[in-house]
């Protein structure tokens, strides 16, 4: 079942084993590539009120799948540990949390900030764009790939993108499509 | 027959050699691979005792048999101990796809009463077939997801 | 110690372990969304 989640949806939410029928961890942080388009992994904490950060991660090739209410691996030693993961995932860039980010035309102008990532689940984790809190007021979604650069502190995208500005994720679906037709992208 | 674990929940447990009173079910554990009746939990707390399903001599609808009193064992491991204390119990456990959406609570599982193998697992008013349940532990029973079980 | 020493006693216990929670808590919650930087 393909389903649009944001980010903030996926935070928190138990890492349960097909087989075991067990919440061996929870998720920490989203991690995803902006050029490809989709979710490259996520660190963990351990399950527990009080319980810290997890040595473990999981890359996006040991996550068997990701719905409203878990992220379902295999089995316990589909967790990777950090020494085995790839190196963002491992070592993420936390300096670049785009939660937050001006989001920014190449003309200059600023659309708002950046509030959510959101991501297609039941297929290859892709990325279809962000949420954001309006220059204007109120939400908006933007589609991917809509960024020509991001770093930790703004999201660079074309002029265009003004006119790409969903209300909802409704809304997303459409303009993703329309989006690269315009930018002449597959 | 098809019977019901919660219907057998409570059921008196007699030895077929001596007619003796060994207990009564509190609940039965499965093999989630071979989708049967492990065994029958009876008593609780410090005097629990298991039989495998193998020491049955008939699961009847007003007492289950045992074959022999010296069948019953008290649990091997830590596994069978947890399990023992209804941690692994598929009643009342929540269920969850193998997508990662949960598909409610299981209100109640049925099973043929002469070869122990499962039949539907009962959730709200829709009965899973049990060819579905691909693991259980002490957090979830984990579903194969069907487009049809979905809400 | 009267009863007013105790009671400040148990409120001081209180604040120190709910502030205890508090900072634990927070350093788990993570929650951040981050881009990679190289090309992929």
């Amino acid at each position: 079942m393909k389903l649009l989640m944001t980010a903030s949806q996926i935070h928190g939410l138990p890492v349960v084993t097909v087989r075991g029928g067990e919440d061996v961890a929870e998720v920490r942080d989203v991690i995803y590539s902006p050029e490809a388009g989709r979710l490259v992994g996520v660190t963990l904490n351990k399950r527990g009120f009080l319980a810290g950060r997890s040595r473990e991660v999981l890359p996006a090739e040991a996550i068997h799948a990701i719905g409203q209410h878990a992220v379902m691996v295999l089995e316990e030693s589909s967790l990777v540990a950090r020494d085995d993961a790839p190196d963002e995932v491992a070592h993420p860039a936390t300096e670049r949390d785009v939660l937050g980010n001006d989001v920014l035309t190449e003309g200059g102008t600023s659309l708002g900030t950046v509030s959510d990532l959101v991501l297609l689940v039941g297929g290859s984790g892709e990325v279809v764009g962000y949420q954001i809190d309006k220059a204007g007021g109120g939400q908006g979604y933007i589609p991917l790939p809509a960024q020509l650069s991001v770093s930790g502190v703004a999201l660079v995208v074309p002029n265009i993108t003004e006119e790409f500005v969903a209300d909802d994720l409704v809304g997303l679906g459409a303009s993703v499509d329309d989006f690269r037709a315009r930018l002449g992208l597959k | 027959m098809s019977e019901s674990f919660r219907g057998c929940r409570g059921r008196k447990v007699i030895s077929r050699a001596s007619a003796s009173d060994l207990g009564v079910v509190s609940h039965l554990l499965v093999d989630t691979q071979r989708r049967q009746v492990a065994a029958v939990v009876i008593g609780s707390g410090r005097k629990t005792q298991l039989v495998d399903w193998g020491g049955l001599s008939g699961f009847g609808p007003d007492a289950v048999m045992v074959a022999d009193e010296a069948a019953l064992r008290p649990p091997g491991d830590d596994g069978e101990r947890a399990a023992a204390d209804g941690k692994l119990e598929l009643v009342g456990k929540k269920a969850l796809s193998d997508r990662g959406n949960e598909l409610g609570k299981i209100d109640d599982v049925t099973f043929d009463a002469d070869t122990g193998t499962l039949e539907d697992l009962i959730i709200g008013d829709r009965r899973i077939p049990a060819g579905s349940l691909l693991g259980c532990g002490s957090y979830a029973a984990v579903l194969e997801e069907r487009q049809e079980d979905l809400g | 110690m009267g009863p007013i020493g105790w009671l400040i006693i148990v409120v001081i216990v209180v604040v120190v372990a709910a502030a205890a929670v508090v900072v634990v808590r927070r350093r788990r919650r993570g929650g951040s969304v981050i881009a990679t930087k190289d090309k992929r």
